[in-house]
């Protein structure tokens, strides 16, 4: 018989077996112990992926790091603050009354990460490499030159006059960064990619593990002494499932989640006492219409499936009801937003009626609506398109393609492109002037995000002249883009669904600073603050 | 053996081979920009034209296979467009925690599906087999995911006794941080006596480990029970009862060693299937291995990174069928390699 040779190997699995379920027997979830080695430690929980450490190029959602380790010249305030602006590395600036010259007086005694100090050459040299090679770049095309006129001045030259002190504020592109680690990026383009920072916030990188995990250590030498931050470590967990990040929350293994399902908020809420708040957002969804040809070349037929649209059914479908109607495409909060652009309200008898003026009595016409497969809002709320326009017998087909397939299909052919085409936008920095109405809405010759394919020579003046009045005189500029955002709902190359609202659940141990839409994809931690 | 073995590894690198030009013109043929993927969707056209020259895209499609191909041999798997790091350095930073995982999990489903193969085998029919049936049915039909919430919501939710997410507590890293000496963090801890991070460790795999080995064990438990009850028709089994043997050491040792091989089999095939499982349970329990970063490349159209994970897929199914056939042959042996 075999039997003995057999023996080792059941057993051995057996005893390891066993060992484990010892070990185990006396463990229960960590708890939540926040002072390891004296030090404070904050536990969150975010969806935010790096794909660049490079604060020069970076252009996605490494942003919530960023935000938190580099500073700008200026930060933008959120709307309904007293001040427009915050000063960050410049304690003062001013524009010429042309708007073509911008000096930026920069701070004493600010260091970098790396014992640089901060001064006017650092900031030409960032804002050059920016304007060079940044992801961004683009929003640097007004600069001519800029000038370090003496240790702490740093003057800006336009070629053209435009908003500089938004542009400065922007959440992509304006960073300020150490020059030797600048000169170091130039050398080794992977340099700053193992999670190295050289900026001069109230934190830096301690650590980063890809995919998983992001390790902020408080900056001691932090040149706002009011400013430091309460915890000396933020330990963020890289969590991209919402749900995931949910049950982090729930179960304490987290003291805050920046990414709760929409539809959970409520829920995870009371089951924490925590307090849900809602702020402005920069993003928002539009459904751009195919202008290139019948039936959706004509306004009438645009208007009146703008009239058919449920936009309430919408936010709350889409958006669980956190949203406000868009005006136009700039998204509450963000200039030149304005409360008095006119609105579409579902109404489908002037919807009817407006389709048999344009020679379409009860509609017959078949349209195909795109949509990204990967954003649930959209998903959630399509269909809801397709019943409302099927009300008034115009047939929609919907399709759910990735985002960069729709996008490359859009921008491929416009007359065999799809009709409606649905887009979740947001403005780069807080201009939807320069951004949105101009990205959106002005004509090109190949389409890039214009993509109702519309042109029209009147509009494209209003907010070429909105563009070069924003730089020096605000005010004026906000009049004329209203102008053209009133010719932009009459015309109506697309329908403005919603604005979506940040939500912010806090937890009922930690107080949490203000949401800043101007920065929507930072958490800002220096503010954190346990609640007792 | 040398000879099977060479012959194995040739058969196996043509099958690479072919899924390296199918995958990589699956990725390239969807319409869909890299460029766009590495620039960011805000890139401006300039800034699309420049990444596109970059990274050689405006080359014919062949050319750029070609290139990729060299790539391949000489170890230069490319950057991830989302990440911009290397594919191949992204893969082996994550590959051990999936590895660990699939090792609990298939440790896990072999001893528990073996054991209760062999229960049920026992009184066929009678209620500990109905009971065990629909477990391992259960088991081989719930979606991962889904079963992962589950346990979630009871284990984590309800009792509060195990943490829902991540391979390690937080704390670890600062009270109790691992010495690296395998690469593999649970065994790690373990080797160098690390029992707070070990212990930790293993409340962390409990619950992905159980959710991951569910498809496995009902398989391992259906396909073990099923040889039992044939080994149990044969002459050697009457034969060893009737020289008086007792009944446990009959069924324990003597039918199950000859009921193992095809258990065996499935074994090695369903590891490799529940190496594609880790997408979703990974997911689910925020597990920092390559299923999470598999799912964000899919969705991202991150052909490089596509392509390695499914070579690395490929060669995990091949791999296991080759240590299956092996196995085989030392359980069996009249299981020549040839």
């Amino acid at each position: 018989m075999e039997v003995t040779q057999l023996r080792r190997t059941p057993r051995l699995t057996v005893a390891l077996v066993l060992a484990s379920a010892v070990v185990l027997s006396g463990c229960t979830a960590t708890n939540n112990g926040n002072e390891p080695g004296g030090t404070t430690v904050l536990k969150v929980a975010a969806s935010a992926a790096v794909t660049t450490w490079n604060p020069v190029t970076s252009f996605s959602t490494e942003a919530l790091y960023m935000g938190n380790v580099y500073e700008t010249l200026i930060w933008r305030n959120p709307d309904g603050a007293a001040e427009e602006f915050t000063p960050g590395l410049a304690e003062t600036w001013a524009a010429s009354s042309d708007g073509l010259t911008w000096t930026f007086d920069i701070r004493e005694g600010a260091t970098f990460h790396d014992g640089e100090p901060v001064n006017a050459e650092a900031v030409k040299l960032s804002i050059e490499a920016a304007k060079a090679k940044g992801g961004a770049s683009f929003i640097w095309a007004p600069l001519e030159s800029i000038e370090a006129t003496d240790e702490y001045t740093a003057v800006f030259h336009l070629s053209y006059a435009a908003p500089l002190d938004l542009i400065a504020a922007s959440t992509y592109g304006s960073w300020i960064v150490s020059p030797k680690a600048l000169a170091a990026a130039d050398a080794d383009e992977n340099y700053f990619e193992e999670g190295k920072d050289a900026g001069s916030g109230p934190f830096t990188v301690d650590s980063y593990t890809p995919g998983s995990s992001v390790v902020l250590k408080r900056y001691d030498d932090y040149w706002n002494k009011d400013a430091l931050p309460y915890y000396s470590i933020v330990d963020i967990a890289i969590t991209p499932d919402a749900v995931t990040s949910q049950q982090m929350l729930t179960s304490g293994e987290v003291d805050l989640a920046t990414n709760i399902p929409l539809a959970n908020v409520k829920t995870v809420a009371d089951s924490i006492g925590a307090e849900v708040r809602t702020s402005n957002s920069p993003f928002n969804f539009v459904a751009l219409f195919n202008t290139t040809r019948p039936p959706l070349d004509d306004p009438m037929v645009r208007q009146a499936l703008s009239y058919a649209v449920p936009y309430d059914d919408i936010i709350d479908v889409g958006a669980q009801g956190y949203g406000t109607q868009s005006r136009a495409a700039v998204p509450k909060g963000i200039f030149p937003y304005s409360d008095d652009v006119p609105v579409y309200t579902q109404d489908l008898d002037k919807a009817r009626d407006l389709l048999a003026q344009a020679g379409h009595e009860g509609g017959g016409f078949d349209l195909v609506l795109t949509y990204a497969s990967e954003n649930s809002a959209e998903a959630n709320f399509v269909p809801l398109i397709k019943d409302a326009f099927a009300q008034i017998g115009v047939d929609v087909e919907v399709r759910g393609e990735l985002f960069n397939q729709q996008w490359e299909n859009a921008k491929a052919d416009p007359a065999s492109a799809q009709d409606i085409f649905v887009l979740y936008y947001w403005p780069t920095y807080s201009d939807a002037g320069a951004d949105n109405l101009w990205s959106l809405f002005h004509s090109s010759e190949a389409p890039f995000f214009n993509l109702s394919y519309w042109k029209n020579a009147q509009f494209d003046t209003m907010i070429d002249d909105a563009a070069v009045l924003s730089g020096s005189d605000r005010a004026a500029a906000q009049a004329k883009y209203i102008e053209a955002m009133n010719l932009l709902v009459d015309q109506a190359p697309a329908i403005f669904l919603y604005d979506t609202q940040a939500i912010l659940v806090s937890p009922p141990d930690l107080n949490v600073g203000q949401f800043n839409e101007n920065y929507p994809f930072t958490t800002f931690f220096a503010p954190i603050t346990p609640a007792s | 053996m040398t000879l099977f073995l060479l012959k194995r590894v040739g058969t196996s690198a043509i099958v690479l081979f072919s899924l390296s030009v199918i995958v990589f013109l699956l990725t390239r043929l969807i319409p869909s920009n890299p460029a766009v993927i590495y620039a960011g969707p805000k890139a401006r056209p300039e800034e699309l034209a420049r990444v596109t020259a970059e990274l050689g895209l405006d080359q014919p499609l062949y050319l750029q296979f070609f290139r990729y191909l060299g790539g391949l041999v000489t170890g230069d798997w490319g950057n991830s467009l989302a990440t911009k790091r290397p594919v191949l350095d992204e893969l082996a930073l994550r590959t051990p925690a999936t590895l660990e995982l699939l090792a609990v999990a298939m440790l896990f489903a072999l001893v528990v599906g073996v054991i209760l193969g062999v229960i049920a085998a026992r009184r066929p029919g009678r209620i500990l087999d109905m009971v065990i049936r629909f477990l391992s049915i259960g088991g081989v039909s719930m979606p991962a995911f889904w079963l992962g919430l589950l346990l979630q919501v009871f284990f984590v939710g309800a009792l509060g006794i195990l943490p829902a997410t991540g391979q390690f507590s937080t704390e670890i890293k600062y009270l109790s941080p691992i010495t690296s000496v395998t690469g593999f963090p649970l065994l790690d801890s373990l080797l160098t006596g690390n029992w707070v991070a070990y212990s930790d460790g293993l409340a962390h795999v409990i619950l992905p480990a159980l959710t991951l080995a569910a498809y496995p064990l009902g398989l391992i438990a259906r396909m073990t029970r099923a040889s039992m009850l044939d080994v149990a028709e044969q002459d050697f089994v009457f034969t060893a009862r009737a020289y008086g043997l007792r009944e446990g050491l009959i069924r324990w040792k003597l039918a199950l060693r000859n009921a193992l091989p095809p258990t065996m089999t499935i074994v090695g095939l369903a590891a490799a299937y529940t190496l594609t499982g880790t997408f979703y349970v990974e997911i689910v329990f925020n597990w920092p291995g390559i299923g999470q970063f598999a799912a964000g490349a899919m969705l991202a159209v991150d052909y490089p990174a596509i392509v390695a994970i499914t070579m690395l897929s490929a060669a995990g199914y091949l791999v296991a069928n080759l240590v299956v056939d092996i196995v085989q042959a030392r359980l069996d042996p009249r299981a020549r390699l040839s």
